[in-house]
């Protein structure tokens, strides 16, 4: 595949800031990332995550690193 | 003071001055090649007349000479704009590359009317190759500014 390998892990982002009734923008603004990079994130475009920036998104959502991030196996997806 | 700027523009210039002189070469090429039948001397597999070859030969290398310069203007002027690890700019290398070694391809099947034409044959493919190896980097350098982009 051109532009990377595919990666299995699914954000689950939006599901967890519904949870805690949590706007994009508010969350931009305490993990200290821009909404345009927190919108990467949350649509599943980035290609990594800095442990700073999931320890400041737990902290913020009050959360374990499992619920926003999934592994999905792609033998179970096909 | 000399700077990255003006670097960058006298390369602009420079890709500038050498389309016009890819330009001019286009009036004198059959005086070239008359001048090169009459210099010559007849070793090669082929024999008679290189007037006709060497017209050819230098006709098809202005061509792939003038798509290397466009790539070349294409890369810089990308350059100025920052825009330095792009898809874009691989696409141009890609095609200096391939510029180079079928200019190599030319300068070969004139070399069957004479072997001295191989020495601009082994050049530009070597040329062409280098740039090759240059476009593999700096796929690998778009691939990794990409992740670092996407890295959150």
């Amino acid at each position: 595949m051109k532009g990377g390998l595919f990666v299995p892990i699914i954000v689950n982002l939006d599901v967890m800031m519904a949870k805690r009734k949590i706007s994009s923008n508010e969350l931009a603004d305490i993990v200290g990332i821009t909404a345009a990079n927190l919108s990467v994130l949350k649509t599943g475009k980035a290609k990594a995550i800095r442990f700073s920036t999931l320890d400041k998104i737990c902290e913020a959502l009050n959360c374990q690193p499992g619920d926003i991030l999934e592994w999905q196996n792609p033998a179970e997806k096909s | 003071m000399w700077n990255k700027t003006k670097s960058l523009m006298l390369s602009r210039i420079l890709v500038v001055c050498f389309s016009v002189m890819i330009f001019m070469l286009t009036f004198f090429v059959p005086f070239v090649a008359d001048w090169y039948e009459g210099v010559s001397e007849g070793m090669g597999l082929i024999g008679g007349s290189v007037y006709v070859p060497m017209m050819v030969t230098l006709y098809v290398c202005e061509g792939l000479a003038v798509w290397a310069v466009a790539e070349l203007h294409i890369l810089l002027k990308n350059i100025s704009k920052g825009e330095v690890f792009v898809e874009r700019n691989t696409r141009c290398l890609r095609g200096i590359s391939w510029a180079c070694l079928l200019a190599g391809g030319a300068f070969g099947i004139m070399a069957l009317w004479r072997f001295l034409v191989f020495l601009p044959a082994f050049f530009a493919v070597m040329f062409g190759l280098i740039m090759r190896v240059l476009k593999n980097v700096f796929e690998q350098a778009v691939e990794i500014k990409s992740e670092n982009d996407f890295t959150i």
